[in-house]
């Protein structure tokens, strides 16, 4: 984890931004772990996917999961719910209480929501997330990423993907560790 | 346990000591990250590979310190202990 000592000595020294990137990085992983293991249908881009799973329709939604969709729909402004919250309003208390948590964790604080989407996209980038490349490539375009951007966040990606798999084949042991604050 | 040697900066070429040099500074910090001189073991691998992440990691239309966020999510995800 060299990069998050790194980080920090480019003025990102406030840890409520790294905990905001770990909610980022963990509810992600969540959502896309459950979507791709099921072969969730993308929202975005054609797929021949099949859901291993029945999933809701929005119009055929319970009513104490309709208002939630209705917020989930708003905030991704999509014209249907997203595939992996209709399937998870198979236990509405639990979509209830996760959407809540997935909301705050991509909502403005430290970091805005465009730099969470783009993490999010790094993040689904790497785990080769079907899923999670469709949902937040489309959604980090449409709250402002340019081409370029994209671009570079990709060569970021590329970048520490090499130099992530060459640490990880000579089993380096971590040289930033001292650089932890506190 | 490294399954290999990595060479100490004074090991290196000189131009790949100067290298190793600005990356202190890149990183306002006072050691050689190991990573630059596991890097520059082959400089003829090495010396692109630098300058192509260098350029990645600039600032442009993300800043450096986004990119340094988005470095720390693949990290993450590959649970790169480095």
């Amino acid at each position: 984890m060299a990069h998050s000592a790194a980080g920090k000595l480019q003025g990102l020294d406030d840890d409520r931004v790294w905990f905001e990137v770990a909610y980022v990085a963990g509810v992600t992983h969540g959502l896309n772990a459950r979507a791709d293991g099921l072969r969730l249908p993308l929202d975005f881009s054609p797929s021949t996917r099949l859901a291993a799973v029945a999933i809701v329709e929005d119009a055929a939604a319970e009513p104490e999961v309709k208002g939630v969709f209705e917020e989930i729909r708003e905030f991704y402004a999509m014209a249907s719910t997203p595939a992996i919250f209709r399937y998870l309003a198979r236990d509405p208390g639990f979509l209830q209480s996760y959407w809540t948590a997935t909301r705050e964790a991509f909502s403005d604080r430290k970091l805005d929501r465009l730099t969470k989407e783009v993490l999010a996209l790094a993040a689904s980038v790497t785990a080769k997330s079907e899923y999670g490349v469709d949902l937040h490539l489309r959604e980090a375009r449409r709250l402002g990423l340019s081409e370029q951007g994209l671009t570079e966040a990709l060569e970021v990606v590329q970048c520490f993907n090499t130099v992530t798999k060459i640490a990880d084949t000579l089993l380096l042991e971590p040289d930033f560790a001292g650089l932890r604050p506190r | 346990m490294e399954i290999v040697h990595v060479p100490e900066a004074h090991e290196l070429a000189p131009e790949d000591q100067k290298f190793c040099e600005a990356t202190k500074a890149w990183f306002k910090i006072d050691f050689v990250p190991k990573m630059s001189r596991v890097l520059l073991t082959i400089p003829e691998f090495g010396r692109p590979y630098g300058r192509a992440s260098r350029r990645a990691m600039s600032d442009g239309a993300l800043t450096r310190a986004q990119k340094e966020l988005i470095a720390t999510m693949v990290s993450a995800i590959n649970v790169c202990q480095y």
